[in-house]
């Protein structure tokens, strides 16, 4: 998934499961039966070493050993049943869970390491892989995930869009593949947040959000690319099982945990136990880090194979580095690495591979012809927009939609984008990009409503000042759109809602009852009959 | 003053049957709250027929390898609390229920089930909002604008009843790691917000919740919903 993501209801994409980065089984080859029998002793041999009578009275035969018997086990095997009986049972049980700890950061010899070269990139498909229960229970669950999107209305209905999107999508997918579970559906989900993600059954969503936010087909093709490598490289699946092994381990450690005996290995058990979930957090983080940078350098090829222009890729995390309503947070770990590593790695790895630079010329007719295909669905995501409160991304968008096509529906949204802005500024400041500022936004938006937060920045000179210019300008283009060409009726209803915020109550009711009158099977018309109804009575 | 081992032990354990003593009770606690706008209170409004918009409902397993989706299931929990909150409705409070705007058909005008879909992500943008400050339902501060109206509900419909839950079943190695250490039970917890058709605001918030198993405590589904509703207001009896 891309930064940014909503997490999708359903085991295989909501539920962690991340693969690990750090390097497999260090520590777990030195860490032996032998040392973990070794550990409680060393606290005694410090007691004994400077004669310091151990704290604990059942400890008093400690003295009677000193430290070249530890490590010869054999030679004192009454020493070592002492010790296992009484004593360190519980530092081997918090030894074991260590081991667990350890193993399960073997990251199934499949996950890259950091600093492995870049040019290594694994093949595209996992030849190896064979399906398990657990894989097949999650395989099922995607086909449910795929039914219910397409049942509760998120699935676009746009055939014309979900074309293109397949076009390019089977562009991408090497000629005769043909992959075991795995039947290729390429959708667009009406979101008005930049995402896209894949199930393993090979069903791959893009938001509207997303389609809008890119440029061109390239940048379209890089996103579906690196989608189509989580499905074809099965890292739903692997992540899935890396997960099931950790949270396994923290299962293990918790009940150990529970149960650790008093003293210091009770405590030194305590403490590993409180410990280690937070490490085998930071792995699952870690694992997916490493698919998605996988992901990102398989994307490339995949591009180069099907003759798209590989350097969109880097371009289109740069587009999705815009935090146009500065709500990326940057949080303790994440799942995806920074955007600013993916550039960095991204153009390392082109400079390696890429023999090809697209002219500008070449991608603005891509562009040219990219906007004419997906104009209603950029339409449809401004409506989305809007209704979830993304204002600032409703007016960059219908701006970028008006300066390629200035028609009366493109000038009627943005109109409808200025309007709703209200007394918001139109871009998040650099002060509002900190993160600090982000995550109080983040708090406010939690607690207030959209109506709260309004009349809250009305209160302000700033809030007064941005309103009056966004009606202004509203009004403007309205007016725009009722005179070009076909104009849509919805202006009417616009320019009677902006109206009757000013307080003209007169003007109101008759852009409505324009409205009205042109667009009489309206959706619509019944609200805002009524609230004719509701003006006429003031 | 030195403590010996085990009166530490006894303490920790001691706090830690305090706090889950503590958490049980908040956890359970919501049983009984519900939130009613004034006009229902002043009985300014009096809800008669309402429309329940598909229910969201959803379940996981929770196993000692991790939760793991039950689509399935929750498919059919959704469709259950849904009858189940139309019966109660209908039994104890005389309401009538209507049948939602549309149903996916998959074919022809995709609008009105776009219509449904974007107020019920309408509704879950709200519903963190609520649950933040739940009692503010009683002064009215949350609505959800008039655009309820683009649904064109019958016109007799007085409200638009929303429904999500979350629910967890716990696997045979989970019940028992969970007796032995602690944990979260299984349970099922909803969040019911009923919003006034004409106007969008909401009228009742409640959320109702069980412990046990989600998918088969199907009695104590019923009482949590009747306990939810007990202060709605009952319309008249029609003749």
């Amino acid at each position: 998934m891309l930064p940014g993501a909503i997490q999708c209801t359903g085991e295989d994409t909501s539920v962690n499961r991340r693969v690990i980065g750090s390097s497999p089984n260090r520590g777990a080859k030195d860490f032996t039966w032998e040392s973990a029998h070794r550990l409680p002793n060393l606290f005694e041999v410090n007691w004994s070493r400077t004669r310091r009578k151990p704290k604990k009275p059942h400890l008093d035969y400690l003295e009677k050993f000193d430290e070249s018997h530890i490590c010869r086990r054999s030679t004192v095997p009454e020493f070592h049943l002492l010790m296992f009986s009484q004593k360190a049972t519980s530092s081997i049980v918090g030894a074991l869970c260590f081991c667990l700890v350890l193993t399960s950061f073997c990251p199934l010899g499949m996950a890259q390491k950091k600093t492995a070269p870049v040019e290594a990139t694994p093949p595209p498909v996992r030849e190896d892989f064979k399906f398990g229960n657990i894989d097949l229970e999650i395989l099922e669950q995607s086909e449910l995930l795929d039914t219910k999107l397409e049942r509760d209305g998120l699935v676009l209905q746009d055939e014309a869009a979900n074309a293109y999107v397949r076009r390019i999508g089977q562009s991408l997918v090497p000629k005769g593949l043909e992959l075991e579970r795995v039947s290729w559906r390429f959708r667009v989900l009406r979101d008005p947040q930049p995402n896209a993600f894949a199930l393993p059954n090979g069903s791959i969503y893009i938001t509207t959000g997303l389609i809008f936010l890119v440029d061109n087909e390239s940048q379209l093709a890089a996103i579906i690319a690196h989608e189509l490598t989580h499905v074809m490289r099965r890292h739903t699946y692997v992540q899935n099982r890396s997960n099931r092994k950790k949270f396994l381990t923290m299962n293990i450690m918790a009940a150990v945990g529970a149960y650790a005996p008093g003293g210091i290995a009770g405590a030194v058990i305590i403490v590993a136990t409180t410990v280690a979930p937070f490490i085998l957090m930071a792995t699952v983080f870690g694992y997916s880090r490493d698919l998605e940078r996988e992901a990102d350098l398989k994307g490339v090829d995949m591009m180069i194979s099907a003759e798209y222009s590989p350097e969109e890729m880097v371009n289109v995390m740069k587009l999705l580095d815009k935090d146009i309503e500065g709500e990326n947070i940057r949080l303790f770990y994440n799942d995806h690495s920074s955007l600013d590593e993916r550039i960095k790695y991204l153009s390392s790895y082109l400079g390696a591979r890429s023999d090809r630079v697209t002219h500008q010329m070449e991608l603005n007719r891509e562009r040219a012809a990219y906007f004419k295909t997906m104009e209603s669905v950029m339409r449809h995501d401004l409506q989305l927009s809007i209704s979830a409160g993304r204002f600032r991304s409703a007016v960059f968008h219908a701006q970028r939609l008006v300066d390629f096509h200035a028609d009366s529906e493109n000038l009627f949204w943005l109109a409808e984008a200025y309007r709703t802005l209200g007394p918001r500024s139109p871009q998040v400041t650099a002060k509002e990009l900190t993160n600090s500022a982000k995550k109080d936004a983040a708090k406010k938006r939690q607690k207030r409503t959209l109506e709260e937060e309004e009349r809250e920045l009305l209160e302000t000179p700033a809030g007064k000042d941005n309103w009056q210019r966004h009606q202004q300008k509203a009004e403007e283009l309205y007016l725009r759109a009722l005179n070009a060409e076909n104009p849509v009726p919805a202006a009417h209803r616009g320019l009677g809602m902006l109206y009757e915020k000013l307080g003209r109550a007169n003007d109101a009711t008759s852009e409505y009852e324009k409205y009205i009158v042109l667009a009489p099977s309206a959706i619509d018309r019944e609200r805002i009959k009524r609230r004719i109804e509701a003006l006429r009575r003031t | 003053m030195r403590l010996n081992n085990s009166v530490v032990v006894f303490r920790l354990r001691a706090l830690i049957l305090v706090l889950a003593t503590v958490l049980l009770i908040g956890f359970t606690s919501p049983i009984h709250a519900q939130f009613l706008h004034p006009k229902i209170k002043s009985k300014e409004t009096t809800i008669r027929t309402v429309v329940v918009l598909p229910a969201k409902v959803n379940v996981v397993r929770d196993s000692m390898k991790g939760p793991e989706g039950m689509a399935a299931e929750s498919g059919e929990m959704s469709m259950r609390v849904e009858k189940m909150i139309a019966e109660v409705l209908s039994k104890q409070k005389n309401v009538t229920t209507l049948s939602p705007p549309s149903a996916a058909s998959g074919q022809g005008d995709s609008q009105p089930n776009y219509n449904v879909a974007d107020f019920q992500t309408k509704f879950d943008d709200l519903l963190p909002k609520i649950m933040k400050k739940r009692s503010d339902v009683k002064k009215g501060r949350f609505t959800m604008g008039d655009e309820v109206l683009n649904l064109n509900l019958e016109k007799s419909t007085d409200a638009i009843v929303f429904i999500r839950g979350e629910g967890k079943k716990l696997t045979g190695g989970k019940t028992a790691f969970t007796l032995l250490v602690g944990g979260v039970p299984a349970y099922l917890r909803l969040q019911i917000g009923i919003v006034d058709a004409r106007n969008g605001d909401v009228l009742l918030y409640t959320d109702p919740i069980f412990g046990g198993d989600p998918t088969t405590a199907v009695d104590r589904l019923r009482k949590a919903l009747e306990k939810g509703f007990k202060k709605l207001p009952a319309a008249q009896a029609t003749r």
